[in-house]
């Protein structure tokens, strides 16, 4: 268990013994569970100040519209309190070397400025910050100040000073009974030696921007999935109401658009992101969920829905049935902002009835897909790995080894190998932490 | 701090964002709790399930010397263990805590209706108070885990986990019905993402068990009983060539029993003319040589492949789900035999390849005109013969025309369902089966793995239909789950069990009949032999407790007077004027 601050020495760890799982995503923290709950050391890596991913950012999840934030944080806290876990959050892998069995992993402690070991989380200093900016965790649509959480179940709970923005006013210093602020921190740079490695890096969204033709960053009625997620999600920017950024309103007629950023050779992201038709459905119910009939009109653009997983076919087909979900198999041409009421013109074709329409919604949802993460690239070189030509990592036998990559000792989980859902994340990060294990056990040997 | 001291109760009720906040008045809720009997405090929390919830419990039990604790939020499934292991960090036994399901059971069901809800609230609390005042402190246990595992199937998944688990450095039997390993996959060609013969998937995996000595390979061979609990499964298996039975002790299991391709019987004139075979006919022919018509031994020149054959098909059970593996296989397969074929043509419903590399087979297969065409939801193709002729019409939907094929080789793509004897395999581990007919999972996103019958996983096509490679991938998930168990030897059991008082027992074996998990044996020690029950085993179901005629089983938890006590508190309740502290 890391109590937060509590003094490691990292460099004694012993490789034989110890994991790094780098990324601490919902595939990360299971890949860390899992090697842990086998007796091994983890040190769990991951660049923002909470563990959590992509995963802490959602509302509600398909298919059975679990709420995320609820089956999410039993397993923040079980991480965080894992004897053999120890969590370097707001950090960084910055190089690697070595082999399986006997890894050195330079880690880079960005300065928190806040000290683990003393910050209680009580936020007493929050309200003393005169700098208030965009919160990066509700897709900047809310705001955070300097000294912030991004999210109430941060793990740690433990506040973070973002360098850029604080002006060092020392308010929040004076406002800290604990003492818990050090407005002097440097950035630390840490060596650890690990006998396995698992990248969990997870992934990042489209810039759906890149479809001018779609409206997004020039219509404020036209948003993207994550910041949907934000707005429906209690502990969001607007707690929980779904509103247009235009004016506030309640959207009442609302258009999804799939496939952007997938499937589309010309802006080179030829593959299936895998997950977007699902999260579309899932939002696209939530809509009719939390407005009842305020909601009127919810229409899902598609190329084909691919409803796969397990329950998920059964969901694609009560999102029609018992919510009246509408689905237009077709790519969306253009749209266009009416001026007076910033609702959004779409021009779409239906390609099952060849039919050219122009319908009209008051919020434009476009579902990005899935990219490697920046960085990734750079993490792999270190490894002596090169990302395939999609960016992920490669994979040399997926039917049999399906997370073993092609160097001995490093593994792969969730959506570092390509794009995931959580359950398949779950699976491949237990997966990783089993392949991991046992290049421990057998002190590096294949 | 003892619990023989007066019940001091603390109420917790959880906004859960707004999720139960939006419908119920959880303040109301939290403020009315106060003037319950034994209640001396009372608080709404906004999460209490985060960090920042849990210390404030914890917080609560030392400042006003709590020794029951109620949380009035979700449903227990996901939380009660977050919540028992917070009171037990306050240094409270983890059956003090009593946990109240305002989401599922309250603030979801009646949105619609607050006002009511938050009275409907407020019942579910004071009942839960008045339970609380009762509970009492249980013995956690603990018991050992065998260090061997079972694997049931030989498919790559069970292989895989085998394969992990034996190189982790434990033991490990592999038990396979067939006399060959490799499951399916000894009958395919080539195995997308990466074209690599599906044989040598499997003979990678072989040589690898075979290299290990922890691992045990028993062929022609199945699980004919399955008795005993986490860490400690006693289990006969019986060799189905020599009739022979062998008994091992195996601490943890992985059932990895696969899938079976749906025989599309009534489909499409499959059965009425040779040449209309399933892929997987399709595809054993193909890992044998090369694809022939049945009909005259020559390579078919015009292919047609049909997709969800027995798959997508609502309200027909055991056929709503998507098979997952089919689309891209057909397009692979669709794609590999252009090269020999005049015309390949594809009809589907929507076009699923997508995984990592299946797309690419996709715009392969178009490149190479493979033609796809896009048939109706509801309206799929009809297939006639006329004499030995195939005849296909369809209204491919993306032109709105009417098409006609005569292929002289027709490929169903069907479905992957459940095998055979998934009831019996079902029954012998304790396992529950969802809508699609597999193996329900613990936690259907979070825990895809493990089972509500603690020490046995699933993994692969038992769990869900699924490729290769996500079957691969679950298949070293499990096996880190089953590795886990045994590389802690020790693994706690629920407590909330059943109990016999012997002075009260008039063996009439009633219980013993009515225990669904043959957890409960007339001790043979005893004159007259009196029930008694193996606690590990036991799920808590209360069943025998409800058929013993002589009222000697108690259930731990769950007593009578808990129980009453509830109903009381709901049909007269009591409030006190003050209340609190």
């Amino acid at each position: 268990m890391t109590v937060a601050g509590e003094d490691i020495d990292y460099g004694s760890m012993r490789p034989s013994e110890t994991a790094l799982v780098i990324g601490g995503g919902v595939a990360g923290m299971q890949a860390a569970l899992d090697i842990a709950d086998q007796g091994y050391q983890v040190v769990l890596v991951e660049k923002t100040p909470s563990i959590g991913g992509v995963m802490a950012m959602l509302d509600k999840t398909f298919p059975t519209l679990d709420c995320s934030a609820c089956i999410l944080t039993p397993r923040l806290s079980e991480v965080s309190r894992h004897p053999n876990i120890k969590l370097l959050t707001y950090s960084e892998v910055t190089g690697i070397t070595g082999e399986a069995g006997d890894f050195k992993v330079k880690v880079l402690k960005k300065a928190r400025k806040v000290l683990e070991d003393k910050c209680s989380g009580c936020g007493d200093c929050v309200p003393h910050c005169p700098v208030q900016v965009r919160n990066e965790f509700d897709q900047n649509l809310g705001y955070r100040k300097a000294i912030y959480i991004g999210f109430p179940q941060n793990t740690p709970l433990v506040y973070t000073i973002d360098s850029e923005n604080c002006i060092k006013c020392e308010l929040c210093v004076k406002s800290c009974d604990r003492e818990a602020i050090d407005l002097t921190q440097e950035d630390e740079e840490i060596e650890i030696p690990v006998g396995a490695i698992v990248i969990a890096t997870g992934y990042e969204l489209f810039d759906v921007s890149q479809y001018h033709r779609l409206g997004y960053g020039r219509f404020k009625n036209v948003i993207n999935a994550l910041e949907y997620e934000r707005l429906i999600n209690a502990a969001g920017p607007t707690g929980g109401n779904l509103m247009r950024l235009s004016d506030g309103k309640i959207p009442k007629s609302i258009g999804f658009v799939q496939c952007v950023g997938a499937r589309d050779v010309k802006k080179n992201v030829p593959y299936c992101s895998r997950v977007c038709c699902m999260y579309g459905i899932k939002n696209a119910v939530m809509a009719k969920e939390l407005q009842h009939d305020n909601v009127k009109n919810v229409t899902v653009y598609y190329a084909d829905i691919r409803a796969y997983g397990k329950g998920f076919e059964e969901f694609y087909t009560m999102s029609k049935e018992r919510f009246g979900i509408k689905f237009i198999r077709g790519r969306v041409g253009e749209v266009e902002e009416v001026p007076k009421t910033k609702n959004i013109t779409v021009w779409a074709e239906n390609t099952e009835t060849g039919d050219f329409l122009k319908n009209e919604h008051e919020l434009l949802v476009l579902c990005p897909g899935i990219l490697p993460p920046k960085g990734l690239k750079e993490l792999a070189e270190n490894l002596g790995l090169e990302v395939s030509i999609d960016g992920f990592i490669p994979i040399q036998y997926p039917a049999s080894n399906p997370v073993d990559t092609t160097i001995p000792g490093v593994f792969v989980a969730g959506c570092a190998e390509s794009a995931k859902d959580i359950p398949d994340s779950v699976a491949a990060g237990s997966a990783a932490a089993m392949r991991a294990s046992i290049t421990l056990a057998r002190g590096g040997e294949p | 701090m003892g619990v023989e001291d007066e019940p001091r109760i603390g109420v917790f009720v959880c906004h859960c964002g707004h999720n139960i906040a939006g419908t119920v008045d959880v303040e109301t809720v939290a403020k009315v709790a106060m003037h319950y009997p034994n209640v001396v405090y009372s608080t709404d929390l906004m999460f209490t399930c985060s960090d920042a919830g849990q210390t404030h419990i914890r917080e609560s039990i030392a400042e006003h010397n709590l020794n029951r604790v109620v949380v009035a939020s979700c449903s227990p499934r996901m939380h009660e263990p977050t919540f028992r292991r917070v009171v037990e960090e306050a240094g409270l036994n983890r059956y003090l805590f009593e946990q109240v399901n305002l989401r599922e059971h309250c603030s979801w069901c009646h949105a619609r209706e607050p006002d009511k809800a938050t009275i409907k609230a407020e019942d579910l609390v004071r009942m839960a108070v008045a339970r609380a005042a009762l509970l009492e402190p249980l013995e956690v246990k603990t018991v050992k885990v065998a260090p061997h595992a079972l694997v049931v199937g030989g498919g790559v998944t069970g292989l895989r986990a085998a394969v992990d688990i034996g190189s982790r450095g434990f033991k490990v039997t592999l038990v396979e019905k067939e006399s060959e390993l490799g499951g399916h996959l000894r009958h395919l060609s080539t195995m997308y993402p990466n074209d690599e013969k599906a044989t040598d998937v499997i003979d990678r995996m072989l040589i690898a068990a075979k290299a290990i000595e922890d691992i045990e390979l028993m062929t022609s061979s199945v699980i004919v009983d399955l008795d005993g609990h986490i860490g400690n499964f006693e289990t006969t298996i019986k060799n189905l060539k020599t009739n022979k039975t062998a008994k091992r002790t195996f601490g943890t299991v992985i059932v990895a029993t696969g899938f079976e391709p749906f025989e599309p019987e009534g489909y499409y004139e499959y059965g009425n003319n040779p040449n209309i075979i399933t892929l997987a006919e399709y595809e054993k022919m193909k890992s044998q040589g090369s694809v022939l018509r049945i009909s005259d031994g020559r390579p078919p020149k015009n292919i047609m492949f049909i997709g969800c054959v027995g798959s997508r098909e609502e309200g027909n059970k055991g056929h709503e789900h998507c098979s997952r593996y089919c689309c891209t296989a057909m397009t692979k397969a669709a794609c590999d035999i252009k090269d020999h074929a005049e015309e390949v043509m594809v009809l589907y419903d929507d076009l699923r390849t997508f995984g990592r590399g299946h797309e690419e087979y996709h715009r392969e297969a178009r490149a190479k005109h493979v033609m796809f065409s896009k048939f109706a939801h509801t309206k799929k193709p009809k297939v006639c013969l006329k004499e030995d002729q195939i005849v296909v019409k369809w209204k491919d939907v993306l032109s709105g025309t009417y098409c006609e094929f005569k292929p002289d080789m027709l490929v169903l793509t069907t479905a992957m369902v459940p095998p055979a004897l998934t009831d019996e395999v079902a029954k012998l581990f304790g396992l529950t089966r969802s809508g699609d007919g597999f193996f329900n999972e613990e936690h259907i996103k979070l825990a895809p793995l493990t089972t509500h019958t603690a020490g046995i996983m699933i993994a692969g096509t038992a769990q869900s239909a699924k490729d290769a490679t996500d079957s691969a991938t679950q298949a070293s998930g499990a096996a880190a789950k089953a590795t886990s168990l045994m590389a802690r030897e020790n693994v706690e059991i629920e407590s909330t069990v059943s109990w016999v008082d012997e002075t009260l027992c008039s063996s009439c074996h009633t219980c013993v009949q009515a225990c669904p998990y043959g957890a409960i044996e007339m001790s043979t020690t005893k004159d007259p032999p009196v029930a008694f029950v193996t606690e590990a085993k036991c799920h808590g179901c209360g069943t025998c407790a409800a058929a013993c005629p002589s009222n000697a089983i108690t259930m731990r938890h769950s007593t009578d007077e808990q129980i009453m006590s509830m109903v009381e508190a709901f049909l007269m309740p009591t409030t006190l004027e003050g209340g609190g502290e």
